[in-house]
């Protein structure tokens, strides 16, 4: 655009520099004046775009305004150039471009207030496609030599345009850099660099030389520093740069393992974070061939480590690095990275969990579970690898386990929780946590960890599986885990820690509400998995479906063993909806613990209470332990069944048995019940008249079911008793003997062998009845009926038996050649001792 | 019977007694017929005492369980037992004891036949021919005092 070659009306310079003195007016005065300069910069623009005057000319006119001794003056007439370049800078000439570059940079070195504007117009230069080659690395340099830092910011993401030769400038103009604000903004630049793609191509290692080379940042701050940049400040933005992108990879990751080797703690400490940091951006491939060696320094760090920060920073790129190789997707080619690295960390840390004195217990485990907690598959690969030997340790340890090492084991079951489980894996955690429980120490803190992380899981565990519904596998671990988890509940429930001001808030108090909230108004709020249903109902059985009532086991472990001290929540309604289970559900495993559950608070239930309920056999047995007046009346009912064709061979004999005998589940000292001292003998004292009444005035098919009933009472009676009570009942026994029934034979002959021991005079006047009985029983088909039958043989050649001792010999060689050699084995001390009796040598 | 108190092999060589027998599931099996074998035997003749120590016959090596073989099928049963010494004079009662275990302790359907092993007693044929003998057995059995012996090493002491 040659002005010279337009036809002028008038001189345009002439009107230029006009427009020029008014603008230097108007800039004089700051009023209105951004709606002047709006007004100017359209004049000015038409004026270049038309072609009137070059934007050169503008500048030589508007000299006066930039060359003011008013900074204000002279940043107004900056920004009015600017402004105009803003919509001009496409027609500008490369040697406009070049003059109103080096103008631009020269006025970088102005005042404060001229910046600004100064930049404005670098930036609207930037945008020009015919750059000068060099410029850009000139503008850069001076921008960031000449000007102040919180403004170069906004203004450098511009760049962006350049590519490699941005770069390459950038790089060029940081190196040697040393004022921390220069430095910060540059590391802000790069990461900019980094994060908005450019191209790097082949000045990525240049680069990461110039930004790491600070690395790691050694820096503090001069007293006063009016500028405030801390060594954070700094670190942070360091380590966006390098991890900023997986190019850098290859040379960070060496370099990290380098500087972990430091003394100095920051420097570790840094290098771990860092590494955390960038493992986030990569995949295996990055990673790869540096596991070994990224492996033997945090293994390092967290053996050896002094500080719990390293420690921590450590076990966090730890499961960084798991996570990110978790991550990677597997192409049929590539190495399962993940596992060499995890059996890197297995074979290292696994054999010192096995030494539970050294001290790299800790280290080791923590190391382990920072893997564990990575992933899914890291956490499955280390149980796996893990468990077994974990679980064999703490069988053969003689002494209490720990809470610390309630601690370690818990770890890895939430490992598992959360991420998931198969069958093999739950059931043995299952079993695990069991033994742990029984042995624990009593400690508050393992109290809480049982109750506040564990039962929960295991709760939703198990209610997620009954909510599957499936058969067959789904059936096994539901059965293992209410078969287990009742067992394991109880044990852990009656060893927590016992106070002897009983807190309301208490774990197990906790546990027991939680619990009746979930099975009675289908609560799920404290279950760990929120996935469930609200408002199920556990207690009433759905059609045919009893996959959900089946967990009325688990309610029976959490309320059952608590001490009587402790009020069970809305213990009425739940006292009928489990009577009412009970009774009409028809699946044997629901309604049994439905009345074992009942019975259980039954128990405990203070007395004068209405007890009106079923005479199912729990429930009396309930009564009985803590002799409830109520009991004799069940008791009663009891007896009555003997009499029944269809129940009294089973239910009611059995129903005794279960009376007398130690219950394993509910109803026993070790979950707090009710159990009155010399219960059995007094049962049996009070009883014993009515049942040998009623053998005699029975018919004789129902015999039989008398005399099954008394030998499982008598049985189950202490020793002493048993051969106080004996001679009494002895007819009744040998009655016993005599019948068809080869379990009464055994139950009979149990009984009978103590007593024989020392036999009361009775006893011996019925010596001929009872080798009678006895012989005639070595013929029985049962194995164990023989065997037990010959033992007494044995015992009773103490006693004054010579008189049979012919026949009882000769009746003995027939066992010597029984099929079963342990009956053979019985055969021949039997003989042998008869055999002595009598004879010289012998007694 | 030795004179006095002076024994014959005053410093026998003392072997470890085997462990108890491992019961396995077939034997508690009521179904499963369990033949009579050699440990089955041995088991019946180990704990014999000896007449003289305070040991069993098992600790001084006398009877081995390889030199226990039974044929539960053909009713036979053959054991070769070891004097400590040559000229033991006790092999006799040592053999008499044996053969009269097992004649309390097995069916009548058995064959027993007990013997000194081969080549290690003086008169090894002439113990054998005695306990070969059933009418000299039972005739031994009628001597109180031999009966009194050999019921002494039959009784089991308590371990």
């Amino acid at each position: 655009m040659n002005p010279v070659a337009l036809p002028l009306n008038y001189n345009l310079v002439q009107l230029l520099e006009l427009r020029a003195c008014v603008f230097l007016h108007c800039c004089s005065s700051s009023l209105h004046f951004t709606k002047l300069i709006c007004l100017f910069v359209c004049l000015f623009c038409s004026g270049v775009k038309d072609g009137k005057f070059t934007v050169l000319q503008l500048v030589e006119a508007l000299g006066s305004s930039l060359t003011s001794s008013q900074p204000h003056t002279r940043a107004r007439g900056v920004l009015l150039l600017s402004e105009v370049l803003q919509e001009c800078y496409r027609d500008l000439t490369e040697r406009e471009v070049e003059v109103l570059i080096a103008f631009y940079e020269n006025r970088l070195k102005d005042h404060y207030v001229v910046t600004p504007p100064v930049l404005k117009g670098l930036k609207e230069l930037t945008k020009c496609t015919n750059l000068p080659p060099g410029s850009a690395v000139s503008m850069l340099r001076s921008v960031f030599q000449d000007i102040h830092v919180q403004v170069r910011l906004s203004y450098c993401c511009t760049f962006k345009g350049l590519g490699a030769d941005f770069v390459f400038g950038f790089v060029q103009s940081m190196d040697g850099e040393r004022d921390p604000r220069n430095l910060l903004l540059a590391f802000q630049i790069a990461k900019n660099l980094i994060h908005r793609g450019y191209e790097l191509g082949k000045f990525t290692e240049e680069l990461f030389e110039v930004t790491s080379c600070y690395f790691p940042i050694d820096f503090s701050p001069p007293p006063n520093d009016p500028h405030g940049i801390t060594r954070e400040e700094l670190v942070q933005a360091l380590r966006a740069v390098l991890t900023g992108t997986p190019n850098f990879a290859e040379f960070l990751l060496p370099l990290l393992i380098e500087k972990l080797d430091s003394d100095v703690q920051s420097a570790k400490l840094d290098s771990l974070q860092t590494l955390a940091a960038c493992v986030s951006q990569y995949e295996h491939k990055h990673v790869a061939e540096f596991l070994q060696g990224l492996w033997t320094a945090v293994r390092r760090e967290v053996f050896q480590t002094s500080s719990e920060r390293i420690e921590s920073a450590g076990l966090a790129a730890l499961t960084a690095l798991t996570s990110c190789l978790s991550r990677s997707v597997l192409s049929s080619d590539s190495e399962d990275s993940l596992s060499t690295f995890l059996d890197f960390i297995l074979t290292d840390c696994k054999h010192h969990l096995c030494e539970p004195d050294l001290k790299l217990v800790w280290p080791s485990a923590k190391l382990l579970q920072a893997a564990c907690s990575a992933s899914t598959s890291a956490s499955h690969i280390i149980t796996a690898a893990v468990m077994p030997s974990l679980l064999e340790q703490y069988n053969n340890r003689a002494q209490v386990i720990e809470t610390a090492d309630v601690h370690m084991f818990n770890w890895f079951n939430i490992g598992l929780f959360k991420y998931g489980f198969s069958v093999d894996e739950v059931v043995l955690t299952c079993r695990s946590l069991q033994r742990i429980a029984e042995q624990v120490q009593d400690t508050e803190e393992a109290g809480r960890c049982f109750h506040n992380i564990i039962i929960p899981h295991l709760l939703s565990l198990a209610l997620q599986a009954a909510l599957q519904g499936e058969k067959g596998s789904v059936k096994g671990l539901t059965s293992f885990i209410l078969r287990h988890q009742n067992s394991f509940n109880l044990n852990l429930l009656s060893i927590t820690y016992e106070l002897t001001d009983f807190h309301p808030l208490s774990p197990e108090a906790t546990t027991a509400s939680r619990a009746v909230s979930l099975f009675l108004d289908g609560d799920v709020s404290f279950l760990p998995d929120n996935s469930f249903p609200s408002h199920m109902q556990l207690l009433k059985q759905e059609g045919d479906s009893w996959s959900l009532s089946r967990l009325v086991c688990l309610l029976m472990g959490s309320v059952c063993s608590l001490p009587r001290s402790v009020e069970v929540p809305q213990i009425d309604k739940l006292l009928s909806a489990l009577e009412e289970m009970s009774c009409t559900c028809s699946h044997p495993l629901s309604y049994t613990s439905a009345a074992k559950c009942f019975a259980g608070l039954v128990n405990k239930k203070p007395q004068g209470d209405s007890l009106d309920s079923c005479a199912c056999p729990q429930v009396s047995k309930a009564l009985l332990l803590r002799y409830h007046p109520l009991f004799t009346t069940l008791t009663d009912k009891l007896f009555s069944l003997l009499d029944d064709a269809g129940l009294g061979p089973m239910a009611a004999a059995d129903g005794f048995s279960l009376l007398m005998s130690d219950s394993t589940d509910v109803l026993n000292r070790a979950c707090h019940a009710d159990v009155r001292i010399m219960y059995r003998q007094r049962f049996f004292s009070e009883n014993k008249a009515k049942l040998v009444q009623g053998f005699n005035a029975a018919p004789q098919e129902k015999k039989p079911n008398y005399l099954k009933a008394l030998s499982n009472i008598v049985n189950k009676l202490p020793k002493q008793v048993q051969v106080t009570e004996l001679p009494a009942l002895l007819s009744l026994l040998l009655e016993a003997l005599s019948g068809p029934d080869q379990d009464i034979h055994l139950t009979t002959l149990s009984c009978l062998e103590p007593v024989l021991v020392n036999p009361p005079q009775v006893l011996i006047q019925q010596l001929e009845a009872l080798v009678n009985r006895l012989l005639a029983l070595l013929c029985s088909p049962a194995m164990s009926v023989r065997i037990a039958s010959l033992s007494c043989i044995s015992a009773l050649s103490y006693f004054p038996v010579l008189p049979f001792r012919a026949r009882v010999l000769r009746a003995l060689a027939k066992p010597l050649d029984d099929k079963k050699r342990l009956v053979r084995r019985e055969a021949v001390q039997a003989r042998a001792q008869w055999f002595l009796l009598g004879s010289p040598g012998g007694r | 019977m030795s004179e006095g108190t002076r024994l014959e092999n005053a410093n026998p060589v003392i072997f470890q007694r085997s462990g108890d027998r491992v019961q396995t599931a077939s034997e508690e099996d009521e179904d499963v017929h369990d033949p009579i074998d050699d440990r089955e035997i041995f088991d019946l003749i180990r704990s014999i005492n000896d007449p003289e120590h305070p040991l069993s016959l098992e600790e001084l090596n006398v009877v081995e369980q390889v030199r226990v073989k039974v044929n539960d099928a053909e009713s036979t049963v053959g054991i070769e037992f070891t004097p400590t010494i040559p000229h033991c004079s006790m092999a006799t009662l040592i053999g008499l004891s044996i053969k009269v275990k097992l004649l309390r302790s097995l069916p009548d359907r058995f064959k027993i036949d007990v013997c000194i092993t081969p080549g290690t007693h003086a008169s090894e044929e002439a113990v054998n021919k005695q306990l070969a003998d059933k009418e000299r057995v039972a005739a031994a059995l009628e001597n109180a005092s031999l009966l009194e012996v050999v019921n002494q090493c039959l009784s089991t002491r308590s371990i």
